[in-house]
């Protein structure tokens, strides 16, 4: 399936890329990570809640300022995000450069993990406890 | 297959399909031992305009992608606040071909 291969290298380069370019905006915009640099948050706008994932760039942000105890009180899906986020085009630059799929593998075999209903249930949740946290505190 | 039975399925699930990919459908279907026709008149198929709708509610949480399927991608959305909402708005309009490919592999998989 070359044409899925490429698909999925192609849709998580642009990801990154995009989070990167987000990022460096973020992080060159905000001296300290007190409040939203921008917020683009659909349902934060609609219905003023935030999301689950609301204030996750504030995470990455004080993860990079070193300050792991505020990131992890912002979101802790921050952190998860930024270690994708690290990962992903050193894994995209090796199987290109050494001619393998382990990527895809491993994204396949990811997918059918979370799949199965001893950790799908548990995941969603800790993203739903996540979430109540996230508006408890008023991102 | 009897062409009667082949003219039934296309009528009561074209609608699930993309348009070009019906006259290979309608060909292998004919071609399928009759054995197979209990399990092809009992698939589940996503229906696609369902999934515009979810798309539409939901998209920002990713439900769509997770609902047909692509829970690598329903992840990324979820935890990108709909890869910031703009990947979001795409998939308002790729959701339901997205949703008619998975269908197509639903059926190949149950042909051959």
């Amino acid at each position: 399936m070359p044409s899925h291969r490429n698909n999925i290298y192609l849709l998580l380069s642009v990801a990154c890329m995009a989070g990167y370019i987000w990022l460096y905006f973020a992080y060159a915009a905000t001296p300290d990570t007190s409040g939203p640099f921008a917020e683009v948050c659909i349902i934060k706008h609609a219905t003023n809640i935030p999301c689950p994932s609301c204030g996750a760039t504030r995470s990455a942000l004080a993860l990079l300022h070193g300050d792991f105890l505020d990131s992890l009180y912002w979101n802790p899906i921050g952190i998860l995000l930024l270690i994708i986020l690290l990962a992903t085009p050193a894994w995209v630059l090796y199987d290109l450069c050494a001619k393998k799929i382990t990527l895809q593998k491993f994204y396949f075999k990811t997918e059918s993990f979370l799949q199965q209903k001893s950790v799908a249930i548990p995941a969603i949740i800790l993203l739903v406890g996540n979430w109540f946290w996230n508006i408890y505190k008023g991102l | 297959m009897e062409q009667s039975k082949v003219d039934m399925f296309i009528m009561s699930n074209g609608k699930f399909f993309e348009g070009h990919q019906l006259p290979a459908i309608r060909d292998s279907i004919a071609s399928l031992d009759d054995s197979k026709w209990s399990v092809l008149q009992t698939m589940q198929f996503k229906d696609p305009t369902t999934m515009l709708i979810v798309s539409l509610l939901g998209g920002t949480l990713g439900v769509d992608r997770f609902m047909i399927g692509d829970t690598g991608l329903g992840v990324g959305k979820l935890l990108t606040c709909g890869g910031f909402g703009i990947w979001a708005i795409i998939d308002w309009f790729m959701i339901q071909d997205a949703t008619r490919q998975k269908n197509m592999a639903l059926l190949q998989q149950v042909m051959y």
